[in-house]
């Protein structure tokens, strides 16, 4: 069954195409990659799907109902969850009350909605940094702080967007660790756009590619990576031309 | 239940503010007894008043971060509602307050929808065009006495009368007012855990991440909007009555918008004590340049040049006031 299922959607900054009638599913249970070069899209592609840009074609279903033009917070309350690349949190909230924001979505007691984030806390392996500012934070516990802000909203499609990037190699395992928990033992269907491709590779069942905002490919990842066209995307047709 | 289990906790600030503030809730609830100049009562009454109204902006303004310079328009629906019903018909405070805050809830759900599609400084330049235009029209409204405002008959009620709240000595006032700000800062305690106080922080921090967790932003402004309203229109009425003589010049005028988002930033926009910390700088400089600066000639409109040069130091250096910098010192210690 179809989790979310995405159909020709168009979107168009001006005279700039940036996601031109992208159609591919999610089914439920899966973890798919997003990838695709730097402007390709993926971004855009997601602020779509969660509603935080209008699009100017094309559907998005969820849960087989249409949410094309349902603003980002009723998007949210059915269950789609995203994380933004840069966690902008100059406020106030510290880690813990950050990710009590997300679970108040379910409950009005403070109480709750605590004892929820503690658990989470607990997930990612943050349960030492809940007091902190996440700005006081380094990169990789932030990037955690994202998602664990994410799942107090309980989704059942969590959209994870670059949350590898700028980490370092061990981090890199760490995050990837906790992705495959999120994925088989929350049993959260997770969809990623990511830059680090030994972690796609590991991570994704299946994989869709963008390039200047058109999926070029799509499906198992050990095949897509082969495939000219996703080199050529990548590497340039000249590079592909002389080396395939 | 659990609402009030939080206002009354206040177990998450250190041992050191407890103690402060208690000693500051004993002296505020001995004072009258001691002898003291009618200067001193005057500017204690006037500081719980603009704690008060400090609060009430603290919730949109503090902790939602949205400046709001229009709060004197509900200070007037709330003062002109309860002067007016107790000319005509006599009717008790504690019946008219309630009317006022109805009154000013419903005016503030009515400009709040389209004001809050406004961001930034133009949500703070609309919310001092809302204000004045109501003001404007409160002056060409022969009906509630125009410009020159209407005047409570005190003389008729046996004093003290506490259905209508007219007393002769400003003691009663005291104790009324000192009543409503301890609820205040109840309200206030319980309004920072709530789900409200969380989610206005996150819009605070950062809109598109608060969408993104199932936050109605505009919804949520718009409410916490009416509840900081509601606030500043009850102490309006409590305001009526106290001083007895309201015009709108003096009830909704821009300095009066200017002074209660003042004293809120000043002590610390976005925490408990902010607001009243702001008000016991600010509300005995104001009474103390009125009294002895202003009289002298040539001196006039200092008070204002001093509130400006104010707003320009906390912006540049600490925008989140007094008590920001006390938190800042605190967690470096901690780190």
């Amino acid at each position: 069954m179809a989790l979310l299922e995405v159909t020709n959607l168009t979107k168009r900054f001006g005279g700039l195409t940036a996601n031109d009638a992208v159609s591919f599913e999610v089914t439920k249970g899966e973890l798919l990659g997003l990838i695709g070069p730097n402007g390709a899209g993926k971004t855009t592609l997601f602020n779509c799907i969660a509603g935080l840009h209008p699009i100017d074609a094309g559907t998005v279903h969820f849960q087989e109902q249409n949410i094309t033009r349902l603003a980002s917070h009723e998007i949210a309350r059915l269950g789609l969850a995203r994380t933004f690349q840069i966690m902008v949190a100059s406020g106030d909230l510290n880690v813990l009350e950050n990710i009590m924001v997300g679970c108040f979505l379910h409950t009005g007691s403070r109480m709750k909605a605590k004892a929820e984030a503690e658990q989470i806390l607990k997930d990612m392996e943050l349960s030492d940094l809940g007091g902190y500012l996440v700005s006081e934070l380094p990169v990789a516990a932030q990037k955690r702080v994202a998602m664990a802000t994410a799942l107090g909203t309980r989704p059942k499609l969590l959209l994870l967007d670059e949350v590898a990037a700028g980490l370092n190699p061990s981090e890199i395992e760490g995050i990837t660790a906790i992705i495959q928990r999120i994925h088989t033992e929350m049993g959260i269907t997770v969809m990623l756009i990511e830059h680090v491709m030994e972690m796609v590779m590991n991570l994704s069942q299946r994989v869709v590619v963008l390039d200047y905002g058109r999926k070029i490919a799509e499906g198992d990842p050990k095949l897509v990576v082969k495939d000219p066209n996703v080199i050529k995307a990548y590497l340039g047709e000249r590079y592909a031309k002389e080396h395939l | 239940m659990e609402t009030l289990k939080n206002a009354l906790d206040f177990s998450d600030f250190p041992r050191l503010d407890l103690t402060l503030a208690a000693s500051v809730a004993v002296f505020l609830l001995v004072f009258p007894f001691f002898s003291h100049s009618s200067f001193a009562m005057s500017t204690l009454i006037q500081f719980l008043i603009f704690s008060l109204y400090g609060m009430g902006w603290n919730t949109i303004g503090g902790y939602g971060g949205q400046v709001d310079l229009g709060k004197a328009q509900y200070l007037g629906i709330g003062a002109y509602t309860t002067s007016v019903m107790l000319l005509r018909w006599d009717t008790p405070f504690w019946i008219s307050m309630p009317i006022g805050i109805l009154f000013s809830v419903t005016w503030s759900f009515i400009i709040g929808y389209p004001l809050f599609k406004l961001k930034g400084h133009y949500f703070a330049i609309a919310t001092i065009a809302t204000s004045l235009v109501l003001k404007d029209l409160f002056e060409v409204w022969e009906l509630v006495g125009g410009s020159r405002g209407i005047e409570i008959l005190a003389g008729k009620y046996q004093t003290p009368d506490f259905v209508h709240l007219i007393f002769k000595g400003d003691d009663y006032y005291y104790y009324v007012i000192l009543i409503f700000f301890f609820i205040g800062i109840l309200f206030m305690n319980a309004f920072r855990k709530s789900r409200l106080g969380f989610q206005l922080r996150s819009i605070k921090d950062n809109e598109d991440i608060a969408r993104s967790l199932g936050i109605n932003v505009h919804w949520a402004k718009i409410k916490t909007y009416a509840v900081a309203t509601a606030f500043v229109s009850a102490v309006g009425s409590f305001h009526a009555c106290y001083v007895k003589n309201i015009e709108p010049e003096d009830t909704m005028s821009l300095d009066i918008s200017i002074l209660i988002a003042l004293m809120a930033m000043l002590g610390g926009a976005g925490s408990l004590w902010g607001p009243i910390i702001g008000a016991a700088v600010l509300v005995p400089l104001k009474s103390y340049l009125k009294e002895w600066l202003g009289a002298q000639a040539g001196m006039v409109g200092i008070d204002l040049i001093i509130y400006g040069a104010i707003i320009m130091i906390i912006s540049a250096a600490e925008p989140r006031g007094i008590w920001g910098m006390v938190e800042k010192a605190r967690r470096r210690k901690r780190n």
